[in-house]
C-alpha cells in the first residue's frame, strides 16, 4: 500500500470517526475530543498531501449507490498542494477551538457537521474524476451550511446570512455539475485523463468551461458572486469563518485551476481574459468594501473577495500570456498565483482566529467600539499585526513575496513585441497597485483601531488575554506567514512542481523577474542561467536580506528612543482642552468609520452610501443638545442585481399560486390533463 | 368455447363496462350509481371468467370470483352507504359544536349541471383511448387485444369522473371506474393477473375507499351534509400550513 493509499484512508476514517464522536459524546468530552480529531485529521491530511506534492501516488476509489458507478481519489502534485493547505488551516483552526468553540459552535450538530465539512474540502483536492470531486463538493457545501447556521436559534441575522449561503453554493454546485456534465459527455468519460483529451477549442468545451468557470468563482466569492461571503464569514463561528476563508475559497480557486492549467492548459485566451476581468473587479470591489466596513469580521470577509480577485488575475493573466506565446512569464504568473493562495491561506486564517479571539474577550465584532485591545491582549495583538502585514502585502511576509512576484512578472509581460498583452498587463499592474495601496489602509485600520488607542466601549476596556489554545494556534499561524516571507525559496520550488510547469526555466525568469527566491538556482545552460546573466539589469528584491534590513532599521530605531526617552524623562501633560494633542477622551480619538471617511468620499459611487446626521437642538436654534450620525454602506451588486432578480422570482412564484388556489378539483385536472398529454405523446 | 365465441364474449363484456361508465358520467346528482357500479363490477368479473375459460388457467376462475364480490357487491355498497348516526358514536347535539363549525343548510334539491358537456367530453376520450392504444394493440393479438382500448377509455373516464365531481362520493365513484379500467387492462394486455397479485390490488383498493368513505363521512358531520351525495368538496378550497 502506498503512502498516499495509506494517508488518504486515515484522513478518510479519522474524520469518519470525529463525526460519529461529534455526534455521540457529552458535552464535556466532545470539548476536548472532538477538536483533538479535528486537528488528526488536518496532520494526516497535512502528511498526505506532502506525500503526494513530492510525487507519490495512491488510489481510494469508493463504490456510490448506483451500480458501475465509482468515484476516485487519488490526489496529483497541485492536488496535493492543496491538500497541504488545507490540511495545515484545519489544524491551525481545531487548536484554537480547544478553547474558542463554545456554546452554540460546540454544538453537537457543529462538531458532527465540522469533521465532514474538512473531509469534503480534502475530497474536492484529491479527486481524480468528475464523480468524486461532484461528491466532495456537495459534502463540502451542505456541512458548510450547517455550520454557518450554528447560532441560529439566537441571533436571527444568521438565518438570513444562512439563506444567502445555501442559496449561492447550491448555484454554485450546479454550474459545476453543468459544466462537467458538458465535458464529460463530450469527452465520452468522468475521469481527469478523459477531459484532458478534450479539444480546447471545440464549442461544447468552451461552453462546459464558462460554467465550471462561473461555479468556480461563486464558491471563491469573487464579484458579482460574492454576496455570499460578507454574510456568512462573519456569522459563522470564528474557526469555521478561518476554514471558509482559507481553505474552502480556495476550492474555487483550485477548481479554476484544475480546468485552466491542469486539464485544457492550451485553451483559448478568451477564458484568462474573463478571469483578468472577474479578478479585477473582485480586488478593488473587494478592498473598497474592506476598507469601509466597521465590522471586523465583514473587513475580512471583504478582503478574501479581494486576495481572491488577485489570485484570479494572476491566473487569468497567466492564461493569457501562455496562450499569446510567452510561456516563461506565464509560468511565473502561476507561481505567483499559488504564493497568494498559500499568503492568504495563512495570514486568513489567523486574522479570522485572532477576531474569534477578541469577539471572545470583548463580545465585539463593532471596530468603532474597540481599541486599546494591545495592552490587555498582547498575543492576540502580535499574532494579528504579523497577519495583518502579510495580508496587506507588506515585507517579511508571505503576501509582499507574491504581490511583488505578480507585480514583476506583468510588468513584464508583453512588451514591445506584444503591444495588446502590455496593455492588458498594464491595465492589471494598475488594479494590483490601486488594490495593495487601499489593502494598507484597511489594515493598517483594522489594527489600529482594534488594538491601539484607548477602549472605546466597556467592553474593550475589560478585555483580557484568551486561552492557550488560542493562542498557540495564532502565534503558530502568524510565524507561518513570516516563514513563507522570509524564506519563500522552498515554497516556490515546491509550488513549480505543483503546477507541472518547466522548474529550472520558470525559476529562471522568477530571477529575472525581480525576485530572488531563495534556494531556486537555475540549472547550467538553461534558459533561466541565461536569464540570470541580465539579472545586473533588473532590481533583484531578496525577502531575507529585506528582513534583515528591516530588523537592523527596528533596532536602530529602538536604541534611538531609547536614547530619546532616557535624555527626556517623562512628564506629564495636562491640556485643559484637546488641540494640543493629548487625547483627553476615548471619543476624541479617530474611529474606524472616522478613518475610512475620505475613502467613502472618494468612491462615494461605487460604494453606495447613505448618511443621514440628526441634530436635536434645544429651545434656542443654535444650542445643539445631541447629534447622531448615522451611515449605511450598501454593496451595489446586492442593491442593483440580487434585490430586483429576487423580486422578480418572488413575482413569478406568485402568479405560480394561480395554479393552485386549494381547491381538489384543480390538482386532479392537472395531473388528468399531464395524463392525456403524457398518452397522446406516448402513443404518437 | 372456441376463440370466436372467447372474442365475441369478451367484445360484449367491454362494451357493457363502456356502457356503465357513460351511464355513471351522466347520471344526476340524485340517482344512485349503485346498478351502473354493480354491473360493471360483475361484466369486469365475466371479462376474468371468458379469459380463464379461453386460457383454461382455473386459478383465473377464484379471481373472477373475487373481483365479483369485492367490485360487483361489496364496493357499490359501500360507496352509497350513508354513515348512519344510530349504529355510530351519537353524534354531539348542535350546542355542543364548536362554534367556529357552523352547520350550512343546504335545499334538499340540488340544481344538477348540464351533462353534456361531459358526455361529450367522454365521447372525446373513448376516441383519445383508441388512438392510444394502437401501439399497444398492435402487439397484443388475439380474442383480447381488440378490447384493450376499452380498459384505456375506461382509465381517462374515470380520472375524468374523479376531476370534475363536486361531491366525494362522485369522486369515489370516478376513483372506481378508474380502478376497473386499469383492471380492465391488465387482464386484457397480460391475458389474467395472478392470484397473489389480484388479491393484494383489491385489498388495496378496498381500503382506499373504506377511508376516503370515512374521511367523506367525517366531512359531512363537520360541515353538514346538504345534499345527497355528501358535502360541495369546491366549498372546501382554504389552504392551510
Amino acid at each position: 500500500m502506498s503512502g498516499v493509499r495509506l494517508g488518504l484512508l486515515t484522513v478518510l476514517g479519522l474524520a469518519l470517526v470525529a463525526a460519529v464522536a461529534g455526534g455521540a459524546l457529552g458535552t464535556a468530552a466532545r470539548q476536548r475530543v472532538s477538536p483533538l480529531l479535528g486537528a488528526l485529521v488536518g496532520a494526516a491530511a497535512v502528511w498526505t498531501g506532502a506525500l503526494a506534492w513530492s510525487g507519490g501516488t495512491g488510489r481510494v476509489v469508493v463504490g456510490t449507490v448506483l451500480p458501475g458507478v465509482t468515484a476516485a481519489y487519488a490526489p496529483d502534485r497541485l492536488g496535493g498542494a492543496f491538500l497541504v493547505l488545507v490540511g495545515g488551516v484545519t489544524v491551525l483552526a481545531s487548536v484554537w477551538a480547544f478553547d474558542g468553540a463554545r456554546g452554540t459552535a460546540a454544538s453537537r450538530t457543529a462538531w458532527v457537521a465540522y469533521p465532514l465539512f474538512v473531509l469534503g474540502l480534502l475530497g474536492v483536492m484529491a479527486a481524480a474524476d468528475v464523480v468524486a470531486f461532484l461528491l466532495a463538493w456537495e459534502v463540502m457545501a451542505v456541512a458548510s451550511a450547517v455550520l454557518v447556521l450554528a447560532d441560529h436559534a439566537r441571533r436571527p441575522e444568521v438565518v438570513g446570512a444562512g439563506l444567502w449561503y445555501a442559496g449561492m453554493t447550491q448555484l454554485s454546485f450546479l454550474l459545476v455539475l453543468g459544466g462537467f456534465a458538458v465535458l464529460a459527455s463530450a469527452a465520452g468519460g468522468t475521469g481527469w485523463s478523459d477531459l484532458a483529451r478534450l479539444a480546447p477549442d471545440a464549442g461544447a468545451t468552451g461552453a462546459g468551461v464558462g460554467l465550471l468557470l462561473l461555479g468556480f468563482v461563486t464558491k471563491a466569492g469573487a464579484v458579482p458572486v460574492h454576496v455570499w461571503l460578507p454574510r456568512a464569514h462573519p456569522e459563522a463561528p470564528s474557526h469555521v469563518s478561518a476554514l471558509m476563508s482559507a481553505a474552502m475559497v480556495k476550492a474555487g480557486v483550485y477548481g479554476v485551476l484544475l480546468v485552466v492549467v491542469r486539464l485544457l492548459p492550451a485553451g483559448p485566451s478568451w477564458w484568462g481574459l474573463a478571469l483578468l476581468v472577474v479578478g479585477s473587479a473582485s480586488a478593488v470591489f473587494g478592498i473598497l468594501q474592506a476598507g469601509v466596513a466597521a465590522d471586523l469580521k465583514r473587513l475580512l470577509a471583504y478582503s478574501t473577495t479581494e486576495n481572491v480577485g488577485l489570485i484570479l488575475v494572476a491566473v487569468g493573466a497567466a492564461q493569457v500570456t501562455t496562450a499569446r506565446g510567452d510561456v516563461e512569464t506565464g509560468h511565473v504568473l502561476l507561481v505567483a498565483a499559488l504564493l497568494l493562495t498559500f499568503g492568504h491561506a495563512a495570514a486568513k486564517s489567523v486574522l479570522f482566529l485572532t477576531a474569534g479571539s477578541v469577539l471572545h474577550a470583548t463580545g465585539l465584532r463593532d471596530l468603532d467600539r474597540l481599541g486599546g485591545l494591545g495592552r490587555t491582549m498582547p498575543w492576540t495583538c502580535g499574532a494579528f499585526g504579523v497577519a495583518a502585514l502579510g495580508a496587506a502585502g507588506l515585507p517579511v511576509t508571505a503576501g509582499f513575496v507574491a504581490e511583488w512576484t505578480l507585480l514583476q512578472a506583468l510588468v513584464h509581460a508583453g512588451g514591445p513585441a506584444d503591444p495588446r498583452l502590455g496593455l492588458v498587463s498594464a491595465l492589471a499592474v494598475t488594479v494590483v497597485a490601486l488594490t495593495a495601496g487601499l489593502a494598507l489602509m484597511t489594515f493598517t485600520k483594522a489594527f489600529g483601531i482594534a488594538f491601539l488607542g484607548r477602549p472605546r466601549s466597556d467592553g474593550a476596556a475589560a478585555a483580557h488575554e484568551v486561552g492557550r489554545a488560542e493562542r498557540l494556534a495564532a502565534a503558530v499561524g502568524a510565524l507561518a506567514v513570516l516563514g513563507l516571507g522570509l524564506v519563500p525559496g522552498p515554497m516556490a520550488t515546491a509550488a513549480v512542481r505543483a503546477l507541472g510547469v518547466d522548474g529550472v526555466t520558470a525559476a529562471g525568469t522568477t530571477l529575472a523577474a525581480g525576485v530572488r527566491l531563495g534556494g531556486v538556482a537555475p540549472a547550467p545552460g538553461s534558459a533561466g542561467e541565461a536569464a540570470s546573466g541580465t539579472a545586473a539589469l533588473v532590481p533583484v528584491l531578496d525577502p531575507l536580506a529585506l528582513g534583515l534590513a528591516a530588523l537592523a532599521a527596528l533596532v536602530v530605531v529602538a536604541g534611538v528612543v531609547a536614547r530619546l526617552r532616557r535624555r527626556a524623562p517623562r512628564r506629564a501633560v495636562e491640556l485643559g482642552w484637546g488641540c494640543g494633542g493629548a487625547r483627553v477622551s476615548p471619543r476624541m480619538q479617530y474611529t474606524a468609520t472616522s478613518y475610512a471617511e475620505p475613502l467613502v468620499r472618494i468612491f462615494d459611487a461605487p460604494l453606495g452610501v447613505s448618511r443621514s446626521v440628526a441634530t436635536t437642538t434645544a429651545d434656542a436654534p443654535y444650542v445643539v443638545r445631541a447629534m447622531s450620525f448615522r451611515q449605511r454602506v450598501r454593496d451595489v451588486f446586492e442593491e442593483h442585481g440580487y434585490r430586483p432578480l429576487l423580486r422578480a422570482a418572488a413575482r413569478v412564484g406568485d402568479a405560480g399560486r394561480a395554479l393552485h388556489n386549494g381547491s381538489v378539483h384543480r390538482y386532479l385536472a392537472w395531473s388528468f390533463a399531464t395524463f392525456v398529454v403524457v398518452l397522446g405523446l406516448a402513443a404518437r | 368455447m372456441s376463440s370466436g365465441d372467447a372474442s365475441q364474449a369478451v367484445a360484449l363484456l367491454a362494451g357493457l363496462e363502456l356502457l356503465t361508465a357513460v351511464l355513471l358520467a351522466w347520471r344526476g346528482p340524485a340517482s344512485s350509481p349503485r346498478g351502473p357500479l354493480a354491473v360493471q363490477g360483475f361484466a369486469l368479473a365475466g371479462l376474468v371468467a371468458v379469459i380463464g375459460v379461453a386460457e383454461g388457467e382455473p386459478v383465473l376462475w377464484l379471481v373472477a370470483l373475487l373481483v365479483g364480490v369485492l367490485k360487483g357487491v361489496v364496493l357499490p355498497t359501500l360507496v352509497v352507504r350513508r354513515p348512519s348516526r344510530a349504529a355510530g358514536p351519537a353524534a354531539p347535539p348542535a350546542a355542543d359544536r364548536p362554534a367556529t363549525v357552523r352547520p350550512v343548510v343546504r335545499p334538499a334539491v340540488v340544481r344538477g349541471r348540464s351533462r353534456v358537456p361531459l358526455l361529450l367530453g367522454a365521447a372525446g376520450l373513448v376516441v383519445v383511448a383508441y388512438l392510444a392504444a394502437r401501439p399497444v394493440t398492435r402487439v397484443v393479438t388475439g380474442a383480447t387485444g381488440q378490447a384493450l382500448p376499452v380498459g384505456f377509455a375506461l382509465v381517462l373516464v374515470g380520472f375524468a369522473l374523479l376531476a370534475t365531481g363536486r361531491r366525494s362520493q362522485s369522486q369515489l365513484v370516478g376513483f372506481l371506474v378508474l380502478d376497473n379500467g386499469i383492471a380492465t387492462t391488465a387482464f386484457l394486455a397480460t391475458g389474467g393477473v395472478p392470484l397473489v397479485v389480484e388479491l393484494g390490488v383489491s385489498l388495496d383498493v378496498l381500503l382506499v375507499v373504506l377511508v376516503l368513505q370515512v374521511l367523506g363521512s367525517r366531512i359531512d358531520t363537520a360541515f353538514g351534509a346538504g345534499a345527497p351525495g355528501g358535502t360541495d368538496l369546491d366549498q372546501l378550497r382554504e389552504l392551510h400550513d
